[in-house]
């Protein structure tokens, strides 16, 4: 039969993808042949505008490189210049970092819930799971004064001490969010109709995942315990306890199990903050724009984002401008080398699912 | 154990002491031409089986760009940082896309952005630019700012682009001269009364 | 101000009498549909995107004002320009737009519209939207708040109840201005070409 085989864009403009970015297919009725992923609609040249700028004023443009979760980006920023700066952080400074990136996991998750549950046509709960998101943007709207973009944590420290009263205010909510989140397992996770799409779709082998060096929940949902958190921990969490939850199925509802463990263990790790945290300054004394220099060397800082593992490489050349800043953000492999490799043979209705699934996030691709 | 490779790969691959930035971090630095047969060696004898990111630097006042490869061991508790200088002019580089499929991806958004030639990666096509003709945008000759006040214009009404040294220094010196020409004129003033007086 | 909601509640309506209303009365009629509803497409071109699920779903509830989103160019009326354009997607942005039919109105998000925000000296993004496409109404921030977009979309109501808000003819009056302006930035060839037209395989129809 002629004109069997069609080429279409799953394209920039669509209300089943992540982000702005667009997949090329090539089907034969719904069975995708092909796929070619294409991005660079995003791209404005973050590497270059940070090398015209000192570090207070490339402070400002870091947090927007990745719009879902921007605070692991303000983390890393201000880790790799202490390093090169040779500044030390105090105690309650890193204690309050580390609750500002639980939080923000926390909100990407139900983001990633919204995403997901709207890809299979579930949108009850995606209208949950973005108001439920919304009462932790109130709790950062206090805390920082802006409810996406923060702009908080700076090298030598955080900008401000927090609010009277509002530790307790995170108590209040991390209550409502153990109960609320027992609803999104009868609505979500044991439904039905998820379950029957979700099961036996999208599988990745063990040996593959580290070969190719995925992140995040891909291996987790294979069976391989990964966290930054626990292989080569930074800010308090060798202080802390807490457990990475795996599965051994490695589909997409594995991984879906994986993050719905993750997000109890995110509250498990607040209240154990809220109990430890001490008492101190939570700025050191900086030296002023033009005079914090970065010695001439290199340096590779990793963090655990709610995706996976999120790196900066940064080099400075003795001056106070800095000299490269590159990010390694954890959707670079996924969108490229394993949704290439994943969409072939799959259904034309699966590749919103398995996009919202690996988690892939196109302003961190091309910066 | 640590030690011991170190003292091997200094040996085996003629390189500098190895910089142990963190605990978990470590850096070599090594000739192009013994670079993938040290990370064949480090991922055969030492399990950094991952590869994580490839980054370049431009150093432009010494003529080379730095290419750095970041490995990971297999429980990811290890990180090393294998360092190699290649020319600025004519950049090119065996690619690793044989022993990487991850390799394709970061060989490529380097190729784009600084020009360089992975010879053996036959995917070196635009990434995030589309039908771009001036020179690779992230080398240090090419000068954004005044990329864009040639090609775009901004909205009228807004003077952000001038010097603020050159326009403070321009008022001062306005100032300045007023000040002067008052004290001019007060003097003037003064000698006129004077003469009058004398008179 | 007041916590909450900026807006007072008269406001949220649109009064029927509005100044300058010089229309005849069908016109008038025409006008006070289209702007009780309103579909926005649905693409999230830049940063603002993340800013939007919170304004459609259920807390601050777009939908009371007649705001619900479309799937497809051709049954959208509004096209939200979320923040800062690379080359690449003005492209995709003119196509779009061109296959919207008319009436269709165009909302700028966010302070990179106005006058390249703060990616003012980087190589790949315009500076000045109005340039290439004429715009309805900006609303300004860095983020805006879901109340701030809010409060956009009701003074986009009032305009198009006045009659005023009529981009779509300025872009068809002035269409050599923008086509001079779009290939002096993007080439000869504004739009991608039409090339996945399945019929045109395997020797035609």
């Amino acid at each position: 039969m002629e004109n069997k085989h069609i080429t279409i864009f799953h394209g920039p403009q669509h209300p089943g993808i992540t982000g702005n970015m667009s997949v090329e297919l090539d089907l034969i009725g719904e069975t995708i042949q092909k796929a070619t992923t294409h991005v660079g609609y995003l791209h404005r040249g973050f590497e270059k505008l940070v090398e015209r700028r000192t570090v207070i004023q490339a402070f400002t443009i870091v947090c927007r490189i990745c719009v879902p979760e921007p605070d692991p980006n303000e983390a890393n920023f201000a880790m790799a210049v202490e390093e090169l700066a040779d500044l030390e952080v105090t105690p309650r400074a890193k204690y309050i970092r580390t609750m500002v990136l639980e939080l923000s996991r926390l909100a990407a998750q139900f983001l990633w819930i919204g995403g997901q549950s709207g890809s299979i046509g579930l949108y009850a709960v995606g209208q949950w799971a973005i108001a439920d998101r919304d009462l932790i943007l109130d709790l950062f709207e206090e805390l920082t004064g802006a409810r996406v973009y923060h702009m908080y944590i700076y090298p030598g420290g955080v900008r401000r001490d927090l609010p009277d009263g509002f530790l307790g205010r995170v108590s209040k909510l991390l209550t409502y969010m153990k109960k609320r989140l027992k609803d999104y397992d009868d609505i979500f996770i044991n439904n039905a109709s998820f379950k029957a799409r979700a099961i036996g779709v999208g599988v990745i082998s063990q040996e593959e995942a580290i070969k190719n060096g995925y992140v995040g929940q891909v291996l987790r949902g294979c069976g391989i315990k990964a966290d930054v958190r626990k292989d080569a921990p930074y800010l308090v969490y060798d202080e802390l306890e807490f457990e990475v939850p795996t599965q051994t199925a490695g589909d997409v509802y594995a991984r879906a199990l994986v993050r719905r463990d993750e997000m109890n263990q995110s509250i498990h790790i607040l209240e154990q903050l809220i109990e430890k945290i001490p008492d101190g300054e939570v700025m050191i004394k900086m030296p002023t724009h033009r005079k914090l220099k970065l010695k001439k060397d290199d340096t590779w800082v990793k963090i655990e984002s709610a995706r996976g593992e999120f790196a900066y490489y940064m080099a400075g050349d003795g001056t106070e401008n800095i000299r490269r800043m590159q990010v390694r953000g954890p959707s670079l492999v996924h969108a490229f080398t394993l949704l290439e490799k994943l969409l072939v043979g799959a259904e034309l209705s699966d590749v919103a699912l398995i996009m919202n699934s690996l988690g892939i996030c196109p302003p961190e691709i091309e910066r | 154990m640590q030690t011991n490779m170190f003292t091997q790969i200094k040996n085996q691959f003629a390189t500098n002491d190895i910089i142990i930035k963190r605990k978990d971090l470590y850096k070599v630095e090594v000739a192009k031409e013994r670079l993938f047969d040290l990370i064949k060696f480090i991922g055969n004898h030492y399990d950094y089986k991952t590869l994580n990111a490839i980054t370049c630097t431009d150093w432009i006042e010494d003529g080379h760009f730095a290419i750095t490869y970041m490995l990971t061991t297999l429980d990811r508790t290890s990180t090393f940082m294998v360092q190699t200088l290649i020319n600025r002019e004519d950049a090119h580089i065996n690619s690793l896309v044989d022993d990487f499929a991850q390799s394709e991806i970061m060989e490529r958004d380097l190729a784009e952005m600084y020009g360089i030639d992975f010879i053996g990666n036959k995917n070196l096509i635009e990434l995030s630019l589309e039908n771009w003709v001036h020179t690779p945008p992230l080398r240090r000759e090419f000068d954004t700012l005044e990329f864009v006040n040639k090609h775009l214009t901004f909205r009228e009404g807004r003077d952000d682009n001038i010097d603020t040294k050159k326009e403070a220094k321009r008022l001062r010196a306005i100032k300045k001269a007023e000040k002067e020409a008052l004290k001019k004129a007060k003097e003037e003033a003064k000698a006129k009364e004077e003469n009058q007086d004398g008179k | 101000m007041t916590e909450g909601f900026l807006q007072e509640q008269r406001t949220l309506e649109g009064d029927l009498n509005s100044e300058n209303s010089h229309q005849n009365s069908v016109d008038f009629l025409m006008n006070w549909f289209r702007k009780r509803s309103i579909f926005v497409l649905a693409y999230g071109t830049g940063c603002g995107a993340i800013e939007m699920p919170p304004t459609f779903t259920s807390r601050y509830d777009a939908e009371r004002l007649g705001i619900r989103g479309a799937a497809t160019p051709r049954q959208a009326d509004v096209i939200i320009v979320s923040g800062y354009c690379s080359y690449k997607t003005l492209r995709r942005i003119i196509r779009t737009y061109e296959q919207m039919s008319n009436p269709k109105y165009v909302l700028a998000l966010g302070s990179c519209t106005v006058n390249g925000g703060m990616y003012w000296d980087s190589y790949n993004t315009i500076k000045k939207l109005e340039d290439y496409m004429p715009v309805d109404m900006y609303v300004n921030g860095c983020m805006p708040r879901p109340e701030s977009i809010l409060e956009g979309f009701i003074q986009l109501q009032k305009d198009i109840g006045n009659g005023k808000a009529s981009s779509w003819q300025k872009y068809e009056e002035n269409y050599e201005f923008y086509r001079k302006n779009q290939e002096a930035v993007l080439g000869e060839k504004v739009a991608p070409s039409y090339e996945a037209d399945w019929y045109l395989y395997d020797g035609g129809l």
